[in-house]
Protein backbone atom coordinates (compact mmCIF):
# COMPACT_ATOMS: atom_id res chain seq x y z
CA UNK A 1 0.00 0.00 0.00
CA UNK A 2 1.08 3.54 -1.07
CA UNK A 3 0.82 5.73 1.61
CA UNK A 4 1.60 9.88 1.10
CA UNK A 5 1.82 12.40 3.84
CA UNK A 6 1.19 16.16 2.59
CA UNK A 7 3.07 18.20 5.60
CA UNK A 8 1.93 21.60 4.16
CA UNK A 9 1.55 24.84 5.77
CA UNK A 10 -2.37 25.87 4.97
CA UNK A 11 -3.09 29.59 4.94
CA UNK A 12 -5.18 30.73 8.51
CA UNK A 13 -8.82 31.44 7.31
CA UNK A 14 -8.68 31.09 3.19
CA UNK A 15 -10.85 27.40 2.24
CA UNK A 16 -10.37 28.70 -1.69
CA UNK A 17 -6.57 28.81 -1.17
CA UNK A 18 -6.45 25.73 0.84
CA UNK A 19 -8.47 23.53 -1.44
CA UNK A 20 -6.50 24.54 -4.40
CA UNK A 21 -3.21 23.34 -2.27
CA UNK A 22 -4.82 19.72 -1.25
CA UNK A 23 -5.43 19.71 -5.58
CA UNK A 24 -1.92 20.58 -6.09
CA UNK A 25 -0.72 17.47 -3.44
CA UNK A 26 -3.82 15.15 -4.28
CA UNK A 27 -2.18 15.48 -8.29
CA UNK A 28 1.24 14.93 -7.06
CA UNK A 29 -0.15 11.54 -5.38
CA UNK A 30 -2.27 10.54 -8.39
CA UNK A 31 1.01 10.61 -10.41
CA UNK A 32 3.18 8.33 -7.57
CA UNK A 33 -0.37 5.92 -7.77
CA UNK A 34 -0.70 7.01 -3.96
CA UNK A 35 -3.92 5.12 -2.37
CA UNK A 36 -4.28 7.11 0.42
CA UNK A 37 -3.02 10.71 1.07
CA UNK A 38 -3.04 12.32 3.81
CA UNK A 39 -3.27 16.17 5.63
CA UNK A 40 -2.90 17.77 8.47
CA UNK A 41 -5.55 19.13 11.53
CA UNK A 42 -7.57 21.38 10.12
CA UNK A 43 -5.85 21.55 6.97
CA UNK A 44 -8.24 23.24 4.67
CA UNK A 45 -8.50 26.30 7.44
CA UNK A 46 -5.13 26.60 9.27
CA UNK A 47 -5.02 26.54 13.21
CA UNK A 48 -5.33 29.45 14.93
CA UNK A 49 -9.16 30.54 13.38
CA UNK A 50 -10.15 32.09 17.26
CA UNK A 51 -13.87 34.33 15.84
CA UNK A 52 -12.95 32.46 12.53
CA UNK A 53 -14.13 29.03 12.93
CA UNK A 54 -18.07 29.81 12.27
CA UNK A 55 -16.75 31.27 8.78
CA UNK A 56 -14.63 28.83 7.27
CA UNK A 57 -17.11 25.80 8.80
CA UNK A 58 -17.89 22.83 6.21
CA UNK A 59 -21.02 20.93 6.26
CA UNK A 60 -19.92 17.33 4.62
CA UNK A 61 -23.29 16.79 3.06
CA UNK A 62 -23.66 19.59 1.25
CA UNK A 63 -20.65 21.74 0.50
CA UNK A 64 -19.05 21.94 -2.98
CA UNK A 65 -15.49 21.60 -1.98
CA UNK A 66 -16.37 18.62 0.07
CA UNK A 67 -18.21 17.14 -3.58
CA UNK A 68 -15.11 18.26 -5.08
CA UNK A 69 -12.80 16.57 -2.87
CA UNK A 70 -15.31 12.78 -2.40
CA UNK A 71 -14.67 13.03 -6.71
CA UNK A 72 -10.88 13.08 -6.31
CA UNK A 73 -11.07 10.06 -3.58
CA UNK A 74 -12.19 8.09 -6.25
CA UNK A 75 -8.80 7.93 -7.48
CA UNK A 76 -6.77 8.67 -4.17
CA UNK A 77 -8.15 8.38 -0.74
CA UNK A 78 -7.76 11.17 1.55
CA UNK A 79 -7.95 12.29 5.26
CA UNK A 80 -7.47 15.70 6.08
CA UNK A 81 -8.62 18.49 8.99
CA UNK A 82 -12.17 21.08 8.61
CA UNK A 83 -14.20 22.95 10.74
CA UNK A 84 -17.25 21.00 10.54
CA UNK A 85 -20.37 22.27 11.24
CA UNK A 86 -22.52 19.62 12.33
CA UNK A 87 -25.74 20.84 13.75
CA UNK A 88 -26.54 24.47 12.80
CA UNK A 89 -24.05 26.86 14.84
CA UNK A 90 -22.25 23.50 16.54
CA UNK A 91 -18.62 23.43 15.12
CA UNK A 92 -15.96 20.72 15.64
CA UNK A 93 -12.26 20.38 14.83
CA UNK A 94 -12.92 17.18 12.35
CA UNK A 95 -11.07 15.06 10.36
CA UNK A 96 -12.63 13.58 7.26
CA UNK A 97 -11.81 9.31 5.53
CA UNK A 98 -12.51 9.96 1.98
CA UNK A 99 -12.68 7.07 -0.07
CA UNK A 100 -14.46 5.64 -3.33
CA UNK A 101 -16.15 8.44 -3.69
CA UNK A 102 -17.46 8.20 -0.16
CA UNK A 103 -17.29 9.71 3.20
CA UNK A 104 -16.15 6.68 5.23
CA UNK A 105 -15.89 8.50 8.61
CA UNK A 106 -15.66 11.73 10.19
CA UNK A 107 -13.90 12.14 13.57
CA UNK A 108 -14.68 15.27 15.54
CA UNK A 109 -11.58 15.85 17.75
CA UNK A 110 -12.37 14.81 21.32
CA UNK A 111 -9.62 16.63 23.75
CA UNK A 112 -9.70 20.26 23.43
CA UNK A 113 -6.94 21.74 24.48
CA UNK A 114 -7.56 24.93 26.57
CA UNK A 115 -4.81 26.46 28.06
CA UNK A 116 -1.83 28.38 28.04
CA UNK A 117 -1.22 29.07 24.63
CA UNK A 118 -4.33 26.66 23.33
CA UNK A 119 -7.74 27.72 23.08
CA UNK A 120 -9.68 25.18 21.46
CA UNK A 121 -12.70 24.91 23.76
CA UNK A 122 -13.72 28.21 23.76
CA UNK A 123 -14.21 28.31 20.14
CA UNK A 124 -15.06 24.57 19.16
CA UNK A 125 -17.71 22.12 20.01
CA UNK A 126 -16.47 18.48 21.90
CA UNK A 127 -16.17 14.97 20.15
CA UNK A 128 -17.60 12.39 22.02
CA UNK A 129 -16.04 9.49 20.36
CA UNK A 130 -13.60 7.05 19.36
CA UNK A 131 -14.43 4.95 16.50
CA UNK A 132 -12.78 2.44 14.32
CA UNK A 133 -14.09 1.90 10.64
CA UNK A 134 -13.66 -0.22 7.70
CA UNK A 135 -11.11 0.60 4.35
CA UNK A 136 -10.30 -0.88 1.47
CA UNK A 137 -7.01 -1.02 3.53
CA UNK A 138 -8.05 -2.55 6.79
CA UNK A 139 -9.72 -1.44 10.56
CA UNK A 140 -8.72 2.32 10.93
CA UNK A 141 -9.07 4.64 13.36
CA UNK A 142 -8.17 8.64 13.55
CA UNK A 143 -7.76 10.63 16.36
CA UNK A 144 -6.29 14.50 16.07
CA UNK A 145 -3.64 15.90 17.68
CA UNK A 146 -4.14 15.72 21.47
CA UNK A 147 -6.38 13.02 21.41
CA UNK A 148 -3.32 11.24 20.52
CA UNK A 149 -1.87 12.12 23.90
CA UNK A 150 -4.35 10.33 25.71
CA UNK A 151 -3.17 6.72 26.25
CA UNK A 152 -7.20 5.86 26.57
CA UNK A 153 -8.03 7.48 23.32
CA UNK A 154 -5.39 4.96 21.53
CA UNK A 155 -6.65 2.28 23.53
CA UNK A 156 -9.68 2.98 22.21
CA UNK A 157 -8.99 2.10 18.89
CA UNK A 158 -7.18 -0.54 19.76
CA UNK A 159 -10.19 -2.35 21.44
CA UNK A 160 -12.41 -1.25 18.25
CA UNK A 161 -9.88 -3.38 16.07
CA UNK A 162 -8.28 -0.75 14.43
CA UNK A 163 -4.99 -1.88 12.15
CA UNK A 164 -4.27 1.35 11.24
CA UNK A 165 -4.35 4.42 13.49
CA UNK A 166 -4.42 7.75 11.52
CA UNK A 167 -2.98 11.47 13.62
CA UNK A 168 -3.26 14.20 12.09
CA UNK A 169 -2.24 17.50 13.95
CA UNK A 170 -0.91 20.69 14.13
CA UNK A 171 1.79 20.63 16.87
CA UNK A 172 3.77 24.25 17.61
CA UNK A 173 6.92 23.17 18.64
CA UNK A 174 8.41 24.36 22.17
CA UNK A 175 12.04 24.24 23.73
CA UNK A 176 15.31 25.07 21.63
CA UNK A 177 18.06 23.02 23.58
CA UNK A 178 17.54 19.89 21.30
CA UNK A 179 19.60 18.84 18.77
CA UNK A 180 17.89 19.35 15.06
CA UNK A 181 14.11 19.60 16.60
CA UNK A 182 11.70 21.45 19.38
CA UNK A 183 12.00 19.15 22.43
CA UNK A 184 8.21 18.83 22.23
CA UNK A 185 8.85 16.97 18.86
CA UNK A 186 10.04 14.10 21.02
CA UNK A 187 6.98 13.13 23.01
CA UNK A 188 5.00 12.81 19.40
CA UNK A 189 7.40 10.26 18.46
CA UNK A 190 7.64 8.45 21.88
CA UNK A 191 3.63 7.85 21.41
CA UNK A 192 4.04 6.77 17.89
CA UNK A 193 6.56 4.31 19.02
CA UNK A 194 4.64 3.38 22.06
CA UNK A 195 1.57 3.17 20.26
CA UNK A 196 2.21 1.58 17.29
CA UNK A 197 4.22 -1.28 18.78
CA UNK A 198 1.61 -2.29 21.86
CA UNK A 199 -1.28 -1.84 19.23
CA UNK A 200 0.60 -3.86 16.57
CA UNK A 201 -0.91 -1.35 13.94
CA UNK A 202 0.21 1.01 11.68
CA UNK A 203 0.94 4.37 13.04
CA UNK A 204 1.26 7.36 11.09
CA UNK A 205 1.75 10.90 12.19
CA UNK A 206 0.59 13.86 10.02
CA UNK A 207 1.73 17.12 11.39
CA UNK A 208 1.75 20.83 9.65
CA UNK A 209 4.75 23.44 9.10
CA UNK A 210 4.56 27.20 8.85
CA UNK A 211 3.88 30.07 11.66
CA UNK A 212 0.73 31.06 12.55
CA UNK A 213 0.89 34.34 15.32
CA UNK A 214 4.73 33.25 15.90
CA UNK A 215 3.32 30.00 16.68
CA UNK A 216 5.70 27.61 14.96
CA UNK A 217 4.29 24.06 13.44
CA UNK A 218 7.34 21.68 13.87
CA UNK A 219 6.17 18.89 11.30
CA UNK A 220 8.17 15.88 11.77
CA UNK A 221 5.54 13.73 10.13
CA UNK A 222 6.57 10.06 10.73
CA UNK A 223 4.97 6.44 10.18
CA UNK A 224 5.81 3.55 12.63
CA UNK A 225 5.19 0.19 11.67
CA UNK A 226 3.25 -2.63 13.83
CA UNK A 227 6.55 -3.40 15.15
CA UNK A 228 7.09 -0.18 16.53
CA UNK A 229 9.90 0.91 13.89
CA UNK A 230 10.41 3.88 11.97
CA UNK A 231 9.31 3.40 8.56
CA UNK A 232 9.45 7.45 7.89
CA UNK A 233 10.21 10.46 8.86
CA UNK A 234 9.37 14.11 7.35
CA UNK A 235 11.67 17.05 8.09
CA UNK A 236 10.96 19.35 10.80
CA UNK A 237 10.56 22.19 9.62
CA UNK A 238 9.82 22.58 5.87
CA UNK A 239 6.70 21.40 3.63
CA UNK A 240 7.17 17.63 2.45
CA UNK A 241 5.71 15.40 0.55
CA UNK A 242 6.40 12.14 2.23
CA UNK A 243 6.01 9.07 0.51
CA UNK A 244 6.31 5.36 1.45
CA UNK A 245 5.46 2.05 0.72
CA UNK A 246 3.93 -0.47 3.68
CA UNK A 247 3.18 -3.62 3.91
CA UNK A 248 0.00 -4.16 5.20
CA UNK A 249 0.80 -7.92 6.07
CA UNK A 250 2.97 -6.63 8.59
CA UNK A 251 0.11 -6.19 10.88
CA UNK A 252 -1.07 -9.95 10.60
CA UNK A 253 2.72 -11.05 10.95
CA UNK A 254 3.69 -9.17 14.18
CA UNK A 255 0.06 -10.28 15.99
CA UNK A 256 1.34 -14.04 15.30
CA UNK A 257 4.39 -13.36 17.21
CA UNK A 258 2.84 -10.92 20.31
CA UNK A 259 -0.63 -11.40 20.81
CA UNK A 260 -1.91 -8.16 22.51
CA UNK A 261 -4.82 -8.16 20.52
CA UNK A 262 -5.82 -11.48 21.30
CA UNK A 263 -5.44 -10.86 24.61
CA UNK A 264 -7.11 -8.08 25.20
CA UNK A 265 -9.91 -7.52 27.86
CA UNK A 266 -12.01 -4.55 27.03
CA UNK A 267 -14.60 -5.83 29.25
CA UNK A 268 -12.26 -6.17 32.46
CA UNK A 269 -11.06 -1.96 31.61
CA UNK A 270 -14.98 -1.58 31.08
CA UNK A 271 -15.96 -2.89 34.81
CA UNK A 272 -12.71 -1.39 36.28
CA UNK A 273 -13.82 1.98 34.54
CA UNK A 274 -17.10 1.40 35.83
CA UNK A 275 -16.24 0.66 39.34
CA UNK A 276 -13.60 4.08 39.41
CA UNK A 277 -16.16 6.37 38.31
CA UNK A 278 -18.57 5.22 40.42
CA UNK A 279 -16.19 6.42 43.32
CA UNK A 280 -16.56 9.89 41.96
CA UNK A 281 -17.85 12.86 44.74
CA UNK A 282 -20.30 14.80 43.35
CA UNK B 1 19.14 28.01 29.24
CA UNK B 2 21.39 27.04 26.07
CA UNK B 3 20.33 27.00 22.52
CA UNK B 4 21.03 25.08 19.64
CA UNK B 5 22.47 27.87 17.79
CA UNK B 6 21.89 26.47 14.20
CA UNK B 7 18.37 25.34 14.89
CA UNK B 8 17.54 28.61 16.36
CA UNK B 9 18.98 30.09 13.76
CA UNK B 10 16.95 27.90 11.33
CA UNK B 11 13.54 28.95 13.11
CA UNK B 12 14.13 32.31 13.38
CA UNK B 13 15.40 33.29 9.39
CA UNK B 14 12.22 31.02 8.25
CA UNK B 15 10.19 33.50 10.28
CA UNK B 16 11.24 36.77 9.35
CA UNK B 17 10.89 35.33 5.86
CA UNK B 18 7.35 34.17 6.40
CA UNK B 19 6.20 37.03 7.85
CA UNK B 20 7.48 39.39 5.48
CA UNK B 21 6.24 37.24 2.57
CA UNK B 22 2.35 37.08 4.17
CA UNK B 23 2.23 40.81 4.36
CA UNK B 24 3.69 41.40 1.03
CA UNK B 25 6.79 43.23 2.25
CA UNK B 26 10.22 41.86 0.55
CA UNK B 27 12.31 44.37 2.48
CA UNK B 28 12.91 44.61 6.28
CA UNK B 29 14.51 47.61 8.02
CA UNK B 30 15.58 47.93 11.43
CA UNK B 31 17.26 50.54 13.72
CA UNK B 32 21.42 49.61 14.27
CA UNK B 33 22.93 50.96 16.90
CA UNK B 34 26.60 49.51 17.29
CA UNK B 35 25.35 47.31 19.87
CA UNK B 36 24.45 43.25 20.31
CA UNK B 37 21.07 42.77 19.74
CA UNK B 38 20.56 44.91 16.69
CA UNK B 39 23.42 43.18 14.86
CA UNK B 40 22.37 40.01 15.96
CA UNK B 41 18.69 41.09 14.29
CA UNK B 42 20.08 42.18 10.91
CA UNK B 43 22.36 39.28 10.73
CA UNK B 44 19.44 36.68 10.84
CA UNK B 45 17.23 39.31 8.49
CA UNK B 46 20.35 39.37 5.97
CA UNK B 47 20.50 35.51 5.80
CA UNK B 48 16.77 35.23 5.85
CA UNK B 49 16.34 38.01 3.18
CA UNK B 50 18.80 39.35 0.21
CA UNK B 51 21.17 41.33 1.78
CA UNK B 52 19.95 44.26 -0.55
CA UNK B 53 16.72 43.94 1.00
CA UNK B 54 17.45 45.05 4.73
CA UNK B 55 17.95 48.50 5.54
CA UNK B 56 19.36 49.24 9.02
CA UNK B 57 19.12 52.69 10.05
CA UNK B 58 21.90 54.21 11.87
CA UNK B 59 20.20 57.25 14.28
CA UNK B 60 22.34 58.45 17.04
CA UNK B 61 21.67 62.08 18.48
CA UNK B 62 24.66 64.00 17.61
CA UNK B 63 28.41 63.25 18.62
CA UNK B 64 27.27 61.53 21.69
CA UNK B 65 27.98 57.61 20.09
CA UNK B 66 30.23 58.14 17.48
CA UNK B 67 32.06 55.03 18.30
CA UNK B 68 28.94 52.92 17.72
CA UNK B 69 27.71 54.90 14.95
CA UNK B 70 31.14 53.62 13.15
CA UNK B 71 30.30 50.54 14.90
CA UNK B 72 27.09 50.09 13.23
CA UNK B 73 28.44 51.38 9.93
CA UNK B 74 31.28 48.84 9.69
CA UNK B 75 28.74 46.48 10.48
CA UNK B 76 26.42 47.45 7.95
CA UNK B 77 29.02 47.09 5.07
CA UNK B 78 30.23 43.47 5.89
CA UNK B 79 26.63 42.24 6.16
CA UNK B 80 26.57 44.18 2.60
CA UNK B 81 23.10 45.46 3.75
CA UNK B 82 22.08 49.16 3.05
CA UNK B 83 22.35 51.68 5.62
CA UNK B 84 22.03 54.99 6.02
CA UNK B 85 23.02 57.75 9.20
CA UNK B 86 20.17 59.90 10.84
CA UNK B 87 21.07 62.76 12.93
CA UNK B 88 18.03 63.28 15.64
CA UNK B 89 19.39 65.88 17.80
CA UNK B 90 17.91 68.63 15.16
CA UNK B 91 14.73 67.30 16.04
CA UNK B 92 15.46 66.32 19.35
CA UNK B 93 16.83 70.24 20.64
CA UNK B 94 14.30 71.36 19.01
CA UNK B 95 11.38 70.31 21.02
CA UNK B 96 13.98 70.45 24.01
CA UNK B 97 14.65 74.10 23.67
CA UNK B 98 10.97 74.88 23.88
CA UNK B 99 10.16 71.85 27.15
CA UNK B 100 13.94 72.17 29.15
CA UNK B 101 14.57 68.96 31.22
CA UNK B 102 17.69 67.99 33.31
CA UNK B 103 15.49 64.51 33.22
CA UNK B 104 18.10 62.05 31.77
CA UNK B 105 15.23 59.58 31.09
CA UNK B 106 12.39 61.84 30.24
CA UNK B 107 15.19 63.11 27.29
CA UNK B 108 16.23 59.02 26.56
CA UNK B 109 12.89 58.45 26.03
CA UNK B 110 11.93 60.96 23.63
CA UNK B 111 15.11 60.17 21.87
CA UNK B 112 13.86 56.81 21.65
CA UNK B 113 10.61 57.62 20.36
CA UNK B 114 12.40 60.19 17.67
CA UNK B 115 14.31 56.87 16.37
CA UNK B 116 10.79 54.88 16.34
CA UNK B 117 9.35 57.74 14.12
CA UNK B 118 12.03 57.64 11.57
CA UNK B 119 12.09 54.09 11.11
CA UNK B 120 8.04 54.13 10.76
CA UNK B 121 8.44 56.88 8.09
CA UNK B 122 11.21 54.91 6.17
CA UNK B 123 9.13 51.62 6.71
CA UNK B 124 6.87 53.55 4.51
CA UNK B 125 9.03 55.16 2.92
CA UNK B 126 11.07 51.83 1.94
CA UNK B 127 8.10 49.63 1.98
CA UNK B 128 10.17 47.81 4.43
CA UNK B 129 9.03 45.75 7.73
CA UNK B 130 10.20 46.81 11.00
CA UNK B 131 11.95 44.19 12.82
CA UNK B 132 12.10 44.84 16.39
CA UNK B 133 15.19 43.93 18.25
CA UNK B 134 14.07 43.76 22.06
CA UNK B 135 14.85 40.13 23.75
CA UNK B 136 13.19 38.05 26.08
CA UNK B 137 15.03 39.91 29.27
CA UNK B 138 14.24 43.50 28.39
CA UNK B 139 10.32 42.67 27.09
CA UNK B 140 9.86 40.69 30.85
CA UNK B 141 11.87 43.39 32.98
CA UNK B 142 10.02 46.24 30.98
CA UNK B 143 13.49 47.46 30.29
CA UNK B 144 12.41 49.71 27.15
CA UNK B 145 10.67 53.04 26.01
CA UNK B 146 6.97 52.06 25.30
CA UNK B 147 6.01 53.48 21.05
CA UNK B 148 9.94 54.05 21.39
CA UNK B 149 12.29 51.23 20.93
CA UNK B 150 9.60 48.39 21.41
CA UNK B 151 7.59 49.67 18.43
CA UNK B 152 7.65 47.30 15.65
CA UNK B 153 6.51 44.76 13.00
CA UNK B 154 7.56 41.84 13.96
CA UNK B 155 10.18 40.60 16.61
CA UNK B 156 12.36 37.97 16.04
CA UNK B 157 14.26 38.30 19.02
CA UNK B 158 11.54 38.35 21.38
CA UNK B 159 11.69 34.94 22.63
CA UNK B 160 15.22 34.80 24.04
CA UNK B 161 17.02 35.95 26.75
CA UNK B 162 20.20 38.31 26.30
CA UNK B 163 22.62 35.62 27.33
CA UNK B 164 20.99 33.48 24.68
CA UNK B 165 21.31 36.14 22.24
CA UNK B 166 25.51 36.66 23.25
CA UNK B 167 25.59 32.94 22.39
CA UNK B 168 23.88 32.92 19.03
CA UNK B 169 25.57 36.35 18.41
CA UNK B 170 29.15 33.87 18.42
CA UNK B 171 27.61 31.03 16.40
CA UNK B 172 26.54 33.95 13.74
CA UNK B 173 30.23 35.44 13.68
CA UNK B 174 29.12 38.64 15.11
CA UNK B 175 32.61 40.66 15.43
CA UNK B 176 34.32 40.67 19.11
CA UNK B 177 34.05 44.12 19.36
CA UNK B 178 30.23 44.59 19.07
CA UNK B 179 29.82 41.17 21.25
CA UNK B 180 32.30 42.36 24.22
CA UNK B 181 30.85 45.71 24.46
CA UNK B 182 28.88 46.70 27.95
CA UNK B 183 25.19 46.48 27.17
CA UNK B 184 23.56 49.95 27.36
CA UNK B 185 20.41 51.45 26.33
CA UNK B 186 22.27 54.14 24.82
CA UNK B 187 20.21 56.90 26.40
CA UNK B 188 23.03 59.19 27.63
CA UNK B 189 26.45 58.63 28.11
CA UNK B 190 28.08 56.14 30.36
CA UNK B 191 24.73 54.35 30.91
CA UNK B 192 24.45 50.27 31.18
CA UNK B 193 21.49 48.16 31.56
CA UNK B 194 23.39 46.21 34.48
CA UNK B 195 24.15 49.01 36.60
CA UNK B 196 21.18 50.70 36.06
CA UNK B 197 18.68 47.36 36.72
CA UNK B 198 21.31 46.76 39.25
CA UNK B 199 21.55 42.95 38.23
CA UNK B 200 23.93 40.99 36.41
CA UNK B 201 22.34 39.84 32.80
CA UNK B 202 23.86 36.95 33.82
CA UNK B 203 21.97 36.47 36.91
CA UNK B 204 18.45 38.19 35.75
CA UNK B 205 18.51 35.57 33.11
CA UNK B 206 18.82 32.39 35.36
CA UNK B 207 16.24 34.13 37.69
CA UNK B 208 13.71 35.00 34.92
CA UNK B 209 14.41 31.59 33.49
CA UNK B 210 13.71 30.06 36.71
CA UNK B 211 10.32 32.32 37.42
CA UNK B 212 9.05 32.24 33.58
CA UNK B 213 10.06 29.68 31.33
CA UNK B 214 10.22 26.72 34.33
CA UNK B 215 7.41 28.06 36.71
CA UNK B 216 9.44 27.58 39.35
CA UNK B 217 8.09 28.98 42.85
CA UNK B 218 9.86 32.21 44.08
CA UNK B 219 10.59 30.55 47.63
CA UNK B 220 12.43 27.62 45.07
CA UNK B 221 14.42 29.79 43.15
CA UNK B 222 15.59 31.53 46.86
CA UNK B 223 16.60 28.65 48.20
CA UNK B 224 18.74 27.47 45.33
CA UNK B 225 21.02 30.70 46.54
CA UNK B 226 19.43 33.66 44.77
CA UNK B 227 19.02 36.89 47.33
CA UNK B 228 15.41 36.96 48.15
CA UNK B 229 15.75 41.23 47.19
CA UNK B 230 16.89 40.38 44.15
CA UNK B 231 14.28 37.86 43.06
CA UNK B 232 11.75 40.24 43.97
CA UNK B 233 12.95 43.21 42.38
CA UNK B 234 12.72 41.00 39.42
CA UNK B 235 9.17 40.44 40.20
CA UNK B 236 8.63 43.99 41.26
CA UNK B 237 9.66 45.10 37.74
CA UNK B 238 8.19 42.12 36.29
CA UNK B 239 4.78 43.02 37.39
CA UNK B 240 4.95 47.21 36.81
CA UNK B 241 5.47 46.84 33.14
CA UNK B 242 2.71 44.45 32.24
CA UNK B 243 1.54 47.55 30.46
CA UNK B 244 4.36 47.84 28.19
CA UNK B 245 3.59 44.36 26.72
CA UNK B 246 -0.07 44.09 26.69
CA UNK B 247 -2.63 46.87 24.42
CA UNK B 248 -4.33 49.55 26.22
CA UNK B 249 -7.40 48.18 28.28
CA UNK B 250 -10.74 48.94 26.66
CA UNK B 251 -13.69 49.61 28.40
CA UNK B 252 -16.37 46.65 27.41
CA UNK B 253 -19.55 48.15 27.19
CA UNK B 254 -21.08 46.45 23.68
CA UNK B 255 -21.83 43.06 23.46
CA UNK B 256 -18.28 43.04 20.91
CA UNK B 257 -15.33 44.80 21.85
CA UNK B 258 -11.76 45.16 20.44
CA UNK B 259 -9.57 43.82 22.99
CA UNK B 260 -12.15 41.70 24.44
CA UNK B 261 -14.42 39.48 22.19
CA UNK B 262 -13.31 40.54 19.06
CA UNK B 263 -10.95 37.34 18.34
CA UNK B 264 -9.25 37.08 15.43
CA UNK B 265 -5.51 35.98 14.49
CA UNK B 266 -2.70 38.32 13.71
CA UNK B 267 -2.18 36.55 10.96
CA UNK B 268 -5.57 36.54 9.31
CA UNK B 269 -6.16 34.91 5.36
CA UNK B 270 -2.39 35.26 5.33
Amino acid sequence: MKVALAQISPHLGNVKKNFDLHLKYIEKAKRKNVDLLIFPELSLTGYTLKDLVGEVALSPDSDPFFDELKTASRDVSLVFGFVEEKERGLFYNSAAFLSEGKILHIHRKVFLPTYGMFEEGKFFALGKNFHTFSTPYGNTGMMICRDFLHYGACYLLFAGGSEIIIVISAAPGRGIQGKEAYETSRMWESMGETISLFSTAFLIYCNRVGFEDGKHFSGGSFIYNPMGKLVAKASYLDNEFLFQEINLDDIREVRKKWPYKRDDRPEIILEALKRIIGKYED
Amino acid sequence: MKINEPFVEKILTAFIREELSKFNYKKGILGLSGGLDSAVCASLAAKALKPSNVVGLIIPYGETFSEDVKDAQEFARLLKIRSRTINISPMVDAYFSSYPTENKILKGNKMARERMSILYDFSAREKALILGTSNKTELLLGYGTIHGDMACGINPLGDLYKTQIKQLAEYLGIPEKIRKKIPSAGLWIGQTDEEEIGLSYDEIDKILYQLVDKRTPKKDIIASGFKKETVEKIISLIKNSEFKRKLPPIPKISSRSVGHDFLFPFDWDK
